[in-house]
């Protein structure tokens, strides 16, 4: 590979930096390597769950995602998704943009800050609520006293999702947006666009494909999420499980083929968001080289 | 519309950027703002825009107080340094953003808005490219699209930060006259950011020359390349010899050369410079009287307008920098090694803690 203006410095080196490519032999080996460790962890767990899953036939596997525990589970994960997505979008994008084309005090800080919950062992987020919002916690007795449920409810289970994908969004438009420079907003006010204009005509088109990324990450894991979404939800069947609680369930009940039907669910949802996210990459960096 | 800055002050992180600056750009004419890198020229650029705001001071526009007006409520357009175009929109969509953004009361129809945006791609000769996005433009493209969008919202004031900056050497020249012609059309009051000093003496009315967030000199471009009021912005514009020497009863010496200096108070003893350009160097075969330097020659370039010559003096070892026209050249027939008598011309002396 040759790199547009170091030619002249390796030239002077001498013949060291001639050849091009590694030999084939190695291109192979590694190339080699690498599919057998995708095939290893990704490719085989994959098929295992969804040949588990339809082990019993199809119509074991529709009724165990069609059963009445199964579908509140699924209500549930929409439901903590669609709250916890929106949210972190608006969240996500409102920071982003603060931290990118503004100066402030504490702006380093504030980074840090989103980055918490990525640095937090999920079960630890989950615990922060019991002991803010458990009979024990600080707000418990206050909450009790007017009989708001938090913890062991739905409220509890959607905060624990929205802390969980607090970053997602975030982290992802942060290095466009401050790639991207403030130029073109300072461009739009010096062309007498407010604020809001500003925002919607200019900064908004110029990530959009950068933020799709960010809530197909920010959703798959909301979804996904078990560790802090177990601590806080008591798993009370039909009432405070989501999806990848149930499948626990199932599991730890021994109905292996239930277990796997509801996973094949999320291994489904996981397939979909990889598909959508490559074409929102592909989008970002079909953008990015056209500057 | 005439701006005129007042006492501005600006620090950053306790940096200053602009100290005390004061300067008055009449209306309708071509200013350069004219400095190296870190001279505080494009900040003082912004902060005439608004998108920056100064610490102390104050900006008039028409002799009305302008100094905490919004970016949005000054009216001026601005040229970015790397066009800040919206990359995804059109030409045509981006020359057209100033006109559509404006409020409702205030707005052209559909159908003015295209006539203007229109015409004034026929002024930057770009019509035909209406419907192609910046990624798809070349640089001088890119350039007059900004332009365009600038002037489309009729600004009272043109503000282009190094306007040809990032074009390549032949292009840079043609948009430069380019720009000139079109400010001789419209006259609106123009300040351009330029760090290169032909550029601005070939295109403004008006030289601002800055260094180290202060004005040094302003002046027509004639009066801060004669007569530069100090060694900074000798130098600054354009080669120059420096000749170091002495004061000696109320003249300067510099080697067997003496320079009167009516009107300096230095004591006797004090270490002075200078300063004489490379066009301002005779060269001779044989003394002439004596006032000249003995020097070798170094080294001759005789390709291009003029020849020039870098000479060794004899005395100090230091180098001169010589200009001769070619007739002047080819009369001496000089070549490298022989020994010249160096005779400068319009020498200007500056007090050696004056310096640089």
């Amino acid at each position: 590979m040759q790199l547009p203006g170091g030619t002249s410095k390796k030239q002077k080196q001498g013949t060291a930096h001639t050849r091009l490519t590694e030999p084939a032999p190695v291109r192979w080996l590694l190339t080699a390597t690498a599919l057998v460790f995708l095939g290893m962890f990704l490719f085989i767990p994959l098929a295992a769950v969804f040949s588990q899953a339809l082990e019993k036939g199809a119509g074991a596997y529709f009724a165990a995602i069609s059963e009445p525990d199964a579908l509140a589970a699924i209500k549930l994960t929409l439901i903590a998704a669609g709250i916890s997505v929106p949210l972190n979008l608006v969240f996500g994008v409102a920071a982003a943009w603060a931290i990118a084309k503004f100066d402030f005090r504490g702006k380093s800080f504030l980074i840090t800050l989103i980055d918490l919950p990525f640095s937090v062992s999920p079960v630890i987020s989950g615990l922060i609520f019991v002991l803010l919002f458990g009979l024990q916690g600080w707000m418990g007795e206050w909450l009790s006293a007017h009989s708001i449920k938090i913890l062991f409810a739905v409220p509890g289970i959607v905060l624990a999702t929205v802390f969980i994908t607090f970053p997602f969004v975030a982290r992802e438009l942060i290095p466009l947006m401050q790639s991207q420079g403030r130029e073109e907003e300072e461009a739009a006010l010096v062309l007498g666009a407010g604020g809001f204009r500003t925002f919607f005509s200019v900064t908004l088109p110029n990530i959009k494909w950068g933020l799709l990324y960010g809530v197909i990450l920010c959703n798959a894991r909301a979804m996904g999420e078990f560790g802090a979404v177990s601590v806080v939800s008591g798993h009370i069947r039909g009432l405070t499980n989501t999806l990848p609680l149930h499948v626990e369930i199932l599991y730890n009940e021994y109905n292996f083929a239930a277990a796997f039907a509801v996973a094949s669910l999320l291994a489904f949802l996981a397939l979909l968001t990889l598909v959508v996210k490559s074409i929102a990459e592909w989008k970002v960096r079909e953008q990015i080289s056209a500057e | 519309m005439s701006i005129e800055i007042q006492n501005i002050h600006k620090r950053f992180n306790g940096f200053h950027a602009l100290s005390k600056v004061n300067l008055t750009v009449p209306s309708g004419e071509l200013v350069a703002l004219l400095g190296p890198s870190g001279s505080g020229k494009t900040t003082l650029l912004r902060i005439i825009a608004g998108l920056e705001f100064a610490d102390e001071g104050t900006i008039l526009f028409n002799g009305e107080e302008a100094t905490h007006r919004s970016a949005k409520e000054r009216q001026v357009g601005f040229v970015f340094q790397h066009y800040a175009l919206f990359r995804h929109m059109n030409v045509f969509q981006n020359v057209a953003f100033g006109l559509q953004v404006k409020p409702r009361n205030e707005r052209l129809s559909k159908d003015e808005i295209s006539d203007k945006v229109h015409e004034l791609l026929r002024l930057v000769q770009l019509e035909q490219l209406a419907k192609r996005y910046p990624a798809q433009l070349s640089g001088g493209q890119r350039q007059r699209v900004a332009l365009a969008r600038a002037l489309a919202v009729e600004p009272q004031v043109l503000l282009l930060d190094e306007p040809f900056g990032a074009l390549d050497a032949k292009v840079r020249q043609e948009l430069r006259r380019w720009l000139r012609k079109l400010h001789d059309e419209i006259h609106v009051t123009s300040l351009f950011v330029t760090h290169d000093q032909e550029e601005a003496l070939e295109v403004a009315d008006r030289i601002v020359v800055m260094n180290e967030g202060r004005v040094e000199q302003s002046g027509t471009p004639e009066e801060v390349y004669d007569k530069p009021a100090n060694p900074f912005v000798f130098n600054f514009l354009g080669n120059v010899n420096l000749f170091h020497g002495r004061v000696h009863g109320g003249s300067a010496r510099i080697a067997d050369i003496s320079v009167d200096l009516p009107g300096h108070g230095e004591a006797d003893g004090a270490a002075v410079v200078a300063y004489v350009r490379p066009y301002d160097i005779e060269i001779n075969r044989t003394r002439q009287g004596s006032d000249e330097i003995e020097a070798v020659v170094r080294h001759i370039q005789g390709a291009g307008a003029v020849a020039r010559f870098e000479l060794e003096r004899l005395d100090s070892r230091e180098i001169i920098e010589a200009e001769l026209t070619k007739e002047r050249y080819r009369e001496l027939g000089l070549r490298t090694g022989e020994k010249v008598f160096v005779k400068p011309r319009n020498i200007r002396v500056f007090a050696q803690d004056y310096q640089i």
